[in-house]
């Protein structure tokens, strides 16, 4: 929830090593990371307190058959051991298990549910990096005025808000009451549309959940470039860019903002990731199809191969996005590109 | 008749909170002069020169007349200023590392100037871009460091692009902001030849900032010294170096002692003044004898891996240091230097050969070390870094005394505060770093060494941090300690002045090796070795008279 | 130690909290969120008198479900009758003391790897940067959910799954301080006095790093208050009590989002949403004062 740190966390350690080097170091702590999220994922299920077939059942009435029979249908009548390289095995191969509930094979159901939640976040994200950016440099230029406090007034009280409650209140004033937007769902279920009709269906289905998640990021981006620009503001290659005799808007546009932009952008690559995850919520309350809305279903079932399927797809959208985080880093900042 | 480049007519410059930096100054600069404005940290220097082109900070208020070409400063518009910005006065800023954009390629930054002033004459970023080179080549650097970013290159190279950015506009004023601090003495030089061959082929008019007289005298043709918001003395940069009249000037001149002359050898501090008779510096005289060797070093080698390629910091050196013996540990920036003092520490680990301490090698188990460590002391370079800024005085010569669980805590820390003359020590028991001046700072670091009861002090630059007025005290202490004691140092150092001012062996280090070892007015009188001739060269106090 | 030293130092101990709480004083935001969070952690503390626990009895109630609110009822019913105000009041206990004990575990547990992967080097680091750089890229919301789904239902469980997933930041930021720290002279001066990891740690380190973890601490309190109540929104609380997030999930179940309650929807997020920002103004004002680094803005 810290918005101060804006440099990667191990920067200093690699920096002025050699961009393969550098390269390879990173993509072998990414690997290391996704393995590790492969053998939690696992373990979790299965070593924690309670056994999966009676968490699995709980709270639905079963005869102790029904449980073996679910436990002979998981694989846990194997050893551990076995299980572990099965479900190494079957990952390899791009085998995640099968879905209880939905009887199918979850990385099928991963790749159905995908689309829409990229959809949704991908808008969400283009939309409130633009924003975030655009005030926070804005705010912090203008330090303590009216501009600055207004706006990092309205972004602290998005921040403070639980993103679930803030899309029930969209729902309920725009979409059930004032009936604005449709309140769920990506496209109009009786609809048999095609083409620009089609797209138009979808982008008003978009709105509310793209608004809410807008509200809760944007946020977090002004706040991060509010202090990235206030950092630079006092460096002495602004005095020397005042003393040239440039205006002032030149000296934030040419010399703070490209200073600021750096550590910036990095961090919002190291968020994007975490964005997919916190499609969860934001997708239960507007019943986006997405992966979120996929977890909630897996998780009220509950259906852990499902589940473990998106923890593991949402931890890799995250260790790929720091990989690509830690790349732009390296790129963007000349002092890092050692010749 | 001709009306002055540059006129403060009793300027006050008061910053909010009352603090007042320029008490009433009045200085003319006339057409083609060249000006030395020299001080200490904070005596306003550097707010008088940002005041020029109206640079200092909003909270900052202006009282009297800044004249620039006939035109009063303060009566500007803005639009007005920023043509004048650059045309009329450009700066060459302090620490050029910072004054640099650090992710624009510097010929960017300096077409930038060019794009807004002079679009008539360099219509196309083309055009201005061909200029760049030239200006470059002004400063003698190739075009193709144009096209690197400020990290790439070299504080020297940095600096210099600094100077054919202030070029850019053809403005009749330079101020110069201390350009050459930081910069290695050898690099300082050349900085300093480019500046005045420019002045000299351009007739250019310069202010210049700098605490170093000697660096002032090597360009301007006249020296003003400020004290405290006030000019306390000016005249001809020679009079100024070499017969100054005002305390603070004397002071000033005495941070660098010309090599050779027996009045700064072994004593010096306020007693250098001329008139005061030398008490604290007594001379224990070069001659004593170095005892048996406290510190051996055989054979040392240190290796670094840097950007996965491995460098040699210390490369095959011997050292011996005698007790009581003051050693001058001499190189340039990079040489190595500190590298071999915090091997000798045991803060490094060595690649190969050996540390003796009274002829038993350093031990490698962390208790041995430890006791080691009481024997052996370290004075840092800054002392306001040195010092945790949260622990007391008290706390801070304690700190050794508690690692190493000895008695009598209180009794010893008391006498560690007097032996390094912070008296009543009572009275700076409760006192914390920030409330003390930089030289009562390093007392207190010495204080913490001598707690322990030492045989031997490693030093590194123990007053490179400080200002001129204090160093003589610092150094005066060092010696002191060592008629009281017999306590010998081995002190890291970039200043040959130093060396000659309290050392009784130099010992000069180039590239990881020494170079030359030997008694002080041997080697720095007569120095065999070319690099150790090199250094001589360029000496601050010899750039002044040249 | 004498006395006279010892005394000193408490009196400039003083003298610096002081001087903190007024540097505090002058955020005026801050002001109005410490005051805001003093009143609902005592009404928090009083709602056993204020709202006695069996005028919320399901079996008890005597008014209406839904009721809109009144001069009886401020905040109107929940769906069973119960009084809003009141269940807000003992929410508002649950939600606190998540709020607290998960932060309390994820500070210990930040503060330490922090420190360690910013004192130490060779294989230590690496293992330790290891599992920070892992906490930092498991989607704390998803490892939560997983916990508390696979956990016994309970308080407690929330409060381990929001502690253990909510430290990674807190350990980056430490960490990062105390790699400032180490690079100061005076702990390279400790260590030539013969200083030993212990003594740098605990005589330099710590206290340099504690200024930061309080600050974010009140910072992941919020934080931790709203995972709490998504955790609740998704299923995963705890049944037995009352926290805001529970409320908002019956208000979802039993209809009242859709049915117009709005009392009963807007109630429990206000107060969400009234309280993290509190903490988060507090948080920034004490980051600003104690950070040394953001103190020169």
């Amino acid at each position: 929830m810290t918005v101060i740190e804006t440099v990667p966390a191990d920067s200093e350690d690699t920096r002025g090593s050699s961009l393969p080097r550098y390269l390879a170091l990173k993509a072998g702590g990414s690997l290391i990371s996704l393995a590790l999220v492969v053998v939690l994922g696992f373990f979790m299920f299965r070593i924690i307190p309670g056994d999966p077939a009676i968490n699995m059942t709980r709270g639905r009435q079963v005869s102790p058959g029904e449980v073996e029979r679910l436990r002979q249908e998981m694989g846990l009548d194997k050893p551990l051991l076995v299980q572990f390289w099965r479900f190494v095995r079957d990952l390899f191969t791009g085998d995640l298990g099968t879905s209880y509930v939905y009887r199918r094979p979850v990385t099928d159901l991963i790749g159905d549910y995908i689309g829409p939640t990229l959809l949704l976040t991908g808008t969400a994200a283009l939309i409130s990096v633009a924003l975030g950016l655009w005030l926070g440099q804005k705010a912090a230029w203008r330090r303590g005025s009216w501009f600055d406090k207004i706006h990092t007034g309205v972004a602290l009280v998005f921040w403070s808000v639980p993103t679930f409650w803030l899309g029930l209140l969209l729902l309920l004033v725009f979409g059930g009451g004032l009936g604005w937007f449709p309140t769920g769902g990506m496209s109009t279920a009786a609809s048999t549309d095609t083409g620009m009709a089609h797209v138009l269906d979808v982008a008003h289905h978009l709105v509310l959940p793209v608004v809410t998640m807008v509200a809760v990021i944007y946020a977090q981006y002004l706040m991060v470039m509010r202090a990235s620009v206030l950092e630079e503001m006092s460096a002495d290659y602004l005095t020397t860019a005042r003393a040239k005799g440039l205006r002032e808007d030149l000296v934030r546009t040419r010399h703070a903002v490209p200073n600021a932009l750096l550590p910036t952008v990095t961090l919002i690559f190291l968020t994007l990731g975490l964005l997919i995850a916190g499609t969860v919520t934001v997708e239960t309350v507007f019943s986006w199809p997405g992966l979120g809305y996929l977890t909630y279903k897996g998780l009220s079932a509950p259906d852990f191969p499902l589940v473990q399927g998106t923890f593991v797809v949402f931890s890799a959208a995250v260790i790929v996005m720091n990989f690509i985080a830690d790349l732009l880093y390296r790129v963007l900042d000349p002092r890092l590109k050692s010749s | 008749m001709t009306e002055p480049t540059l006129l403060w007519d009793d300027v006050r410059i008061t910053y909010a909170g009352g603090n007042v930096a320029v008490d009433g100054v009045s200085l003319e600069v006339e057409r083609g002069g060249t000006v030395g404005l020299a001080g200490e940290s904070g005596c306003g220097k550097s707010t008088l020169a940002m005041s020029v082109l109206r640079l200092l900070p909003r909270s900052a208020r202006i009282e009297g007349r800044i004249v620039l070409q006939g035109e009063d400063v303060a009566g500007m518009t803005w639009g007005r200023l920023r043509a004048v910005r650059w045309t009329e006065a450009a700066i060459v800023f302090q620490g050029a590392m910072h004054s640099l954009n650090p992710v624009r390629q510097v010929r960017h930054q300096v077409a930038e100037a060019l794009a807004l002033h002079s679009t008539k004459e360099f219509p196309d970023s083309a055009a201005r871009l061909r200029r760049v080179d030239e200006l470059l080549a002004l400063v003698d650097l190739s075009p193709a460091k144009g096209r690197a970013y400020p990290h790439e290159l070299s504080g020297g190279q940095r600096q210099r692009v600094m100077i054919a950015m202030a070029l850019a506009c053809d403005p009749e004023l330079i101020i110069a902001d201390e350009p050459t601090t930081a910069l290695d003495v050898v690099v300082q030089a050349q900085v300093l030849d480019v500046l005045n061959g420019l002045v000299r082929d351009r007739e250019l008019t310069l202010v210049m900032i700098s605490h170093d007289l000697a660096v002032l005298a090597a360009v301007c043709d006249r020296i003003v010294v400020m004290q405290h918001g006030r000019i306390v003395e000016q005249g001809k940069a020679q009079q100024i170096l070499t017969a100054p009249t005002h305390e603070h000037t004397q002071e000033l001149a005495a941070a660098f002692p010309i090599i050779g002359d027996p009045s700064s050898r072994l004593v010096v501090g306020r007693n250098a003044s001329p008139g005061s008779p030398g008490e604290a510096g007594v001379s224990t005289g070069s001659t004593a004898e170095a005892g048996r060797a406290v510190l051996e070093v055989r054979d040392l080698t240190v290796d670094f891996r840097s950007r996965g390629q491995h460098v040699r910091a210390v490369d095959h050196v011997d050292l011996t240091c005698g007790a009581g013996e003051i050693v001058a540990l001499v190189g340039q920036s990079g040489s190595g230097k500190t590298t071999l003092a915090r091997t000798i520490l045991g803060l490094q680990k060595p690649t190969s050969g050996q540390v003796l301490h009274e002829g038993k090698p350093l031990p490698h188990r962390r208790g041995a070390l430890k006791a080691y460590r009481r024997q052996v002391q370290y004075v840092l370079q800054d002392p306001a870094a040195s010092l945790n800024p949260k622990h007391t005085v008290y706390e801070a010569v304690a700190e050794g005394i508690r690692i190493h669980g000895l008695d009598d805590e209180r009794e010893r820390v008391i006498r560690a505060l007097t032996r390094a003359e912070l008296t009543p020590p009572e009275k700076f028991f409760a006192a914390i770093p920030q409330e003390l001046s930089g030289g009562q700072r390093q007392r207190v670091v010495i204080a913490g060494a001598l707690a322990l009861d030492p045989t031997y002090l490693v030093a590194d630059e123990p007053v490179a941090s400080l200002d001129a007025s204090v160093r003589g005290e610092i150094l005066a202490l060092l010696l002191q300690l060592r008629r009281d004691l017999g306590l010998g140092a081995l002190v890291i150092t970039h200043d040959l002045g130093l060396a000659w001012n309290i050392a009784d062996r130099v010992v000069v280090m180039h590239r990881g090796r020494i170079v030359e070892n030997g008694a002080v007015e041997q080697v720095l009188l007569d120095p065999q070795h070319d690099y150790t001739k090199s250094l001589l060269a360029v000496v601050p106090s010899k750039l002044g008279l040249r | 130690m004498t006395t006279s030293g010892q005394a000193a130092i408490r009196a400039r101990r003083r003298a610096r909290f002081a001087e903190v709480v007024r540097e505090i004083a002058s955020h005026p935001s801050a002001v109005i969120g410490a005051a805001l969070l003093l009143v609902i952690i005592v009404l928090a503390l009083l709602a056993p008198v204020l709202m006695p626990m069996d005028r919320l009895d399901v079996t008890q109630v005597t008014a209406r479900g839904n009721e809109s609110p009144s001069g009886g009822h401020w905040l109107g019913t929940d769906p069973s009758g119960r009084d809003v105000l009141g269940l807000l009041l003992w929410g508002s206990r649950a939600s606190l003391l998540v709020g607290f004990s998960a932060t309390a575990i994820a500070m210990v547990i930040g503060t330490t790897f922090g420190m360690a992967a910013g004192h130490f080097t060779g294989l230590t680091r690496a293992v330790v940067l290891r599992i920070i750089d892992f906490f930092l890229v498991v989607p704390s919301l998803v490892l939560a959910i997983v916990l508390s789904t696979v956990l016994s239902r309970g308080l407690s469980t929330i409060v381990i799954a929001i502690g253990v997933t909510s430290w990674a930041q807190t350990a980056r930021v430490v960490r990062a301080q105390t790699l400032t720290i180490e690079t100061r002279p005076y702990i390279e001066r400790s260590r030539a006095l013969g200083a030993g990891d212990r003594h740098i740690i605990g005589k330099h380190v710590l206290p340099a790093v504690m200024p930061l973890v309080m600050a974010n601490t009140t910072l992941t309190v919020g934080s931790a208050i709203i995972l709490e109540s998504t955790l609740a929104f998704l299923g995963l609380g705890d049944p037995t009590t009352f926290s805001w997030g529970s409320m908002l999930k019956t208000a979802l179940d039993t209809g009242a989002a859709t049915a117009g309650y709005w009392w009963f929807v807007l109630a429990p997020g206000v107060a969400i949403v009234i309280v993290v920002l509190c903490f988060t103004l507090v948080g920034r004002a004490l980051e600003a004062v104690l950070n040394p680094t953001l103190r020169a803005r």
